[in-house]
């Protein structure tokens, strides 16, 4: 996709939304879902979820589905790259042994 | 866009403020959102958020002008690049402005108050103050005479003393009740052997129960359960967890494997008979290095 891959600024409530998607790094989640699973207000989530996109730690594409079938509008859904599987690993090993850079 | 209700409203102008190249994407993503919201409150919660979110990332891509994958076309991502943004210098010289302003208004709010100070203090003025008319006081009475009295009291009477119980002692020795000759023979005392059970054979290791999560993020900790085990060694309650490991994933791959431990429990034994107890256990998971 031609993201590259650059350093996040850690707050808590990033560290928040990347641990809701190390829960489990294969499922697609909305902003919808996120807020539920973190309880972050959207003002804050949604940034954090552009930054991580722009930072190449998340992708995110389009529901697939027919809104008119579905009786809904497609949402957005974010997924884990693999480098913001490996980032964020590291990210949580490294606070866990309490050195956070 | 539908223009229903304020919610929706705000997000459409919310949408509109933010970079061109993310404005409908956002505007779609925070629409679908927002219809996942159940309540009124929720939803104007929401879209107030969505209105400072854009301001947050106006700010961001015009500060850094990273690239943000933008897929207002669908899933044909596309590299865009948002360059300069005129609302947030239009923001600081607001705040500039409101900066500036707050200062003057709290200057001429100090200033009226001084002023209304002066008008409501009285001018100073000097007052000659005369001491009060004193009418001759006659001296005090001279104090009555001091006059001894006696009082007649009783004498003491004291019991006489024994002389066995004469000086301090104390009876060290135990204080034995009699009894009667038919009730002195009681059965020894019973001490009953009591060991406490634990994981027997046959239970699952930590390492099975390890949460992948836990894992993934480098946690080690040791949980403390509690099991009430029946005498064959079951489960007769769900387990709790006595002492945290520090980590919520930690505490449910113990409670996990404790109930998958059911029926490979070894018993407490009282004098070697398996009964019903209850008894902690620690759990340690520790990564492998």
């Amino acid at each position: 996709m031609g993201i590259e891959d650059r350093n996040v600024r850690m707050s808590l409530q990033t560290l928040r939304v990347l641990e809701a998607f190390l829960e489990n790094p294969m499922e697609q989640l909305s902003g919808a879902d996120v807020h539920q699973r973190c309880n972050i207000a959207s003002g804050t989530l949604y940034p954090i979820l552009l930054r991580l996109e722009s930072a190449g730690w998340f992708t995110s594409q389009w529901e697939t589905i027919d809104p008119s079938s579905a009786g809904r509008p497609r949402r957005r859904l974010y997924r884990m790259t693999t480098t913001g599987l490996r980032r964020a690993s590291e990210v949580f090993a490294s606070f866990n042994r309490g050195i956070l850079t | 866009m539908s223009k229903r209700d304020l919610p929706h409203w705000l997000i459409h102008h919310a949408a509109r403020r933010a970079p061109a190249s993310l404005s409908d994407r956002l505007e779609e993503e925070w629409m679908s959102d927002l219809a996942a919201r159940p309540t009124a409150v929720s939803r104007l919660r929401f879209a107030l958020g969505c209105c400072w979110a854009t301001r947050v990332i106006a700010y961001e891509l015009g500060a850094s002008g990273a690239p943000v994958a933008s897929a207002a076309g669908g899933d044909n991502l596309a590299i865009a690049y948002f360059h300069g943004d005129s609302g947030f210098s239009s923001r600081r010289s607001v705040t500039f402005i409101l900066v500036v302003a707050l200062h003057v208004a709290v200057f001429i709010g100090l200033m009226t108050n001084i002023k209304f100070y002066r008008h409501v203090t009285p001018p100073f003025e000097t007052q000659v103050l005369t001491p009060p008319y004193v009418r001759d006081v006659p001296p005090p009475l001279p104090p009555p005479p001091f006059t001894r009295t006696r009082i007649d009291a009783p004498p003491l009477e004291l019991p006489p003393i024994a002389d066995e119980e004469k000086g301090s002692q104390i009876d060290a020795r135990p204080m034995v009740q009699s009894t009667p000759a038919d009730q002195r023979t009681e059965a020894p005392p019973h001490l009953v052997s009591h060991v406490q059970g634990g994981p027997g054979a046959g239970f699952p290791t930590a390492d099975d129960y390890y949460p992948s999560a836990a894992k993934r993020m480098e946690e080690e900790g040791v949980a403390t359960i509690k099991v009430c085990v029946d005498t064959k060694g079951r489960l007769t309650s769900d387990p709790s967890t006595v002492q945290t490991s520090g980590s919520t994933r930690l505490d449910q791959g113990a409670i996990l494997l404790a109930k998958a431990g059911s029926g490979h429990y070894r018993p407490s034994t009282e004098d070697g008979h398996p009964v019903d107890s209850c008894y902690p256990f620690r759990v340690r998971f520790e990564l492998r290095k």
